[in-house]
């Protein structure tokens, strides 16, 4: 698999990386640390939501036991594999917590929202839950991940059906960890907002950005000729997923931006009021149209859920609103204008280095088709 | 019209022949073709030349005409025809009208999906299919796949449509006529029916209705909301005076109520004193009475800054003015009383003790924005 280009590609990733890393570093030691603190969160974040969205595609097929995915699975499985390196960042996260949560500060036991909260928002049980959700996580995904690439050998048919068995309890204890991600690394940053939707509106923003990483990289296993029995009809699915899920995502948003809106009350609307004011307006402007509007226009006919390049166009546009909506929802907490600089862009390329990579290495563990499930004819099969 | 060709039939019995005939017969040209299976065949539609539905367009085009009659009704009839503020929003609250916006796009886009797939694309209503008459519908519905070259134009020639269905592979194939249609199944009869059914609906309904009236029914539920009752604002058969309302009895004063022994608040600031000590609870319960009865108009500080919009107009009071903090308590006291300008009397909401508390909270607040050097100790 290691042609000239390859190789060269993976030199550049790896060198974009060292640069970042070197950037990072800079970053760490001179801007404020609350600056530092809160990118690498939002990139942690990114690559952990991505993973996440992918590992839940791979379960959503064996629950609801659908043929025409089997033969792309492969591509959630490896995108899937962001998770180990995204835990492993998000308990690095665990040093910043003193510094960009409030809760944390000695000001909070003077506070009395922030004192009814404490039971909850607490260093010790605070680190607790990330240490349970990070072992579900990674319990799933080696049990998905691992035992779908252990199949390719063995041709077991027996561990399809497990999976299918399992799928139903990944749902449940699914819900609850993005939860309580989101509640804890989002929301927590301003801990006097509470929203009772924000666990399904970051749950929406990971699955549909996980569809969009999934087209990419079927797209692109597909232009180097890897994936030669994959076909339109195949795709075109995934755009028919990607377009109900963008609307899911608008719904979401719209539906807990409208019911804070209308109600009205001060410690609810003063989140939406610095982030859809001043400085910070023409970012909300540009997360519907990055997240929603483009990509629905362009998945909305049969036509673009066929073509390619309007399927690269959708999900380009989806990732690139997952990263304006982390950044809308992170960053207002330093203050009321967006701050974007060289030390964002540096620990983008070292965290966004960091996934390449590891997806990468990923894309050449095992056969670009599961080739021991029982449903892979099945799914080759499958006629739209 | 009777007598003519409406189509040849050739009848196969595996799916991937038929799929094979047909694109072997369609550019042959030799009329519109058409097929009939008894299970969806893949890649048939495209054989025999069928264009992609143009219905998705249409249901799109009408999503949007929708929108935007939601669109012009709201603003219209929320900021132009009848302008209400709600909740303190601006009138052309454009979050609040994106529900109904949705709400009637999905429903024009339904429908349009519905009625135009049945009506415009399924030429509804449509009498009976000539290939219903046909000896091949027998097989047709078990197990056999019917390719048809229909007579689109005159030039029609049934034996080459015929000779190309068997050069195709057809196992059978049969000329199926032109059919006599019933007059019962035409336009005019099909409208007669509808007319009937529509005749015996009004029949039908003005006779339930009359019947309803002439004759005593038992109702079939008492609703709760029908049980007799008293209503303060209706008149009643149960008492003598034929009010819901009950009046206090003669020559009673309610706890708290007493008549007012002044004839203005001036007179009232040198009879009365506040009779109330100022406690912790005294002070709680005037917080609540001037927040729940003043704040509204003279401002939750008594500043007279209304919480209400400024299209109130009205210029309620300033507590912390140094003519209005020079009166005594008593005055405070009439003017709850008896009401000042556009202020009415608060005697019948309040009974003695909430006003006096309230008086006590207006000083509390007065002290508190002209605090002395003592207090700031």
């Amino acid at each position: 698999m290691s042609t000239p280009r390859s190789s060269l590609v993976r030199n550049l990733l790896a060198a974009v990386t060292a640069l970042g890393a070197a950037g990072t570093a800079g970053v760490y030691f001179s801007v404020a640390r609350e600056r530092f603190w809160v990118n690498w969160l939002l990139w942690t974040l990114f690559l952990l939501t991505l993973g996440l969205g992918n590992l839940f595609l791979v379960a959503l097929e064996r629950l609801v036991g659908a043929h025409w995915s089997v033969p792309m699975r492969r591509v959630p499985e490896r995108i899937a594999s962001l998770i180990p390196l995204a835990v492993v960042l998000l308990f690095i996260a665990l040093l910043g917590v003193p510094v960009i949560f409030p809760w944390t500060f000695p000001a909070a036991a003077h506070n009395p929202i922030l004192v009814a909260k404490a039971p909850w928002l607490n260093l010790p049980f605070f680190a607790i839950r990330l240490v349970v959700c990070a072992a579900v996580w990674m319990l799933f995904y080696s049990f998905y991940v691992r035992g779908s690439l252990r199949q390719d050998a063995s041709k077991d048919p027996a561990f399809t059906v497990r999976a299918r068995k399992l799928a139903p309890a990944f749902m449940v204890v699914f819900f609850f960890s993005v939860t309580i991600l989101a509640f804890d690394w989002i929301s927590g940053l301003e801990p006097e907002w509470y929203s009772d939707m924000f666990g399904v509106y970051l749950f929406a923003g990971s699955f549909i950005s996980g569809i969009a990483a999934m087209i990419m990289g079927v797209l692109a296993l597909m232009r180097r000729g890897r994936l030669p029995e994959v076909q339109t009809k195949h795709v075109y699915n995934l755009g028919t997923l990607g377009l109900a899920f963008t609307v899911f995502f608008a719904y979401i948003g719209f539906a807990q931006y409208m019911l804070i809106w209308y109600a009205n009350l001060p410690e609810e609307v003063i989140w939406f009021k610095h982030r859809i004011e001043g400085a910070w307006q023409p970012v909300a402007w540009l997360l519907p149209l990055l997240h929603f509007v483009i990509p629905f226009l362009l998945l909305i006919g049969s036509l673009g859920k066929k073509h390619p390049g309007a399927l690269r166009v959708a999900a380009i546009s989806i990732l690139l609103g997952h990263f304006v909506d982390l950044y809308w929802l992170i960053f207002p907490t330093l203050g009321s204008t967006p701050l974007f600089g060289w030390p964002e862009l540096a620990m983008a390329c070292f965290f966004l280095g960091l996934g390449f990579l590891q997806i990468r290495r990923a894309m050449n563990r095992g056969a670009d088709m599961p080739i021991g499930d029982p449903l892979l004819s099945r799914g080759l099969e499958w006629q739209l | 019209m009777s007598g003519g060709t409406f189509a040849v039939l050739g009848l196969y019995s595996e799916a991937e022949r038929i799929v094979e005939a047909a694109k072997q017969i369609r550019p042959r040209k030799l009329g519109r073709l058409e097929a009939y299976t008894p299970y969806p065949v893949h890649g048939l539609d495209r054989a025999i030349g069928l264009a992609p539905s143009r219905l998705g367009r249409l249901v799109m085009l009408m999503g949007v005409v929708g929108a935007c009659l939601a669109l012009l009704l709201e603003w219209w009839t929320s900021a132009v025809d009848y302008p209400l503020v709600t909740g303190g929003k601006p009138l052309f609250s454009w979050q609040a009208f994106v529900p109904v916006i949705f709400e009637v796009t999905v429903l024009f886009a339904t429908f349009t999906a519905g009625l135009a797939m049945l009506f415009a694309f399924n030429k509804l209503p449509f009498f009976g299919h000539p290939v219903l008459h046909s000896k091949a519908i027998k097989d047709i519905t078990r197990d056999k796949l019917a390719l048809s070259i229909e007579a689109t134009s005159a030039a029609f020639d049934a034996d080459l449509a015929r000779q190309a269905l068997i050069d195709s592979g057809a196992e059978s194939v049969e000329i199926v006529p032109v059919p006599v249609w019933d007059r019962a199944l035409t336009l005019v009869g099909f409208l007669r029916t509808v007319a009937a059914i529509a005749a015996a609906c009004v029949v039908a309904g003005t006779g339930l209705y009359t019947a309803e009236k002439l004759i005593p029914v038992v109702p079939p539920l008492i609703h709760m909301h029908n049980q007799p009752k008293l209503n303060a604002f209706r008149e009643s058969a149960f008492f003598a005076d034929g009010r819901g309302m009950r009046p206090a009895v003669a020559g009673t004063v309610a706890r708290g109520h007493l008549p007012p022994a002044f004839a203005t608040p001036e007179e009232a600031g040198t009879l009365l004193s506040n009779p109330l000590l100022l406690t912790q609870a005294i002070a709680e319960r005037g917080r609540k009475v001037f927040n729940d009865h003043c704040a509204i108009c003279h401002g939750p500080v008594g500043d007279g800054v209304p919480l209400l919009s400024r299209a109130y107009g009205g210029k309620p009071g300033n507590f912390l003015s140094n003519e209005i903090r020079a009166r005594p308590d008593g005055h405070y006291f009439g003017v709850l009383m008896l009401g000042k300008n556009a202020m009415p009397s608060y005697a019948a909401d309040l009974d003695e003790n909430d006003r006096w508390a309230a008086v006590h909270y207006i000083r509390i607040l007065q002290r508190a924005q002209n605090a002395k050097d003592e207090d700031l100790q």
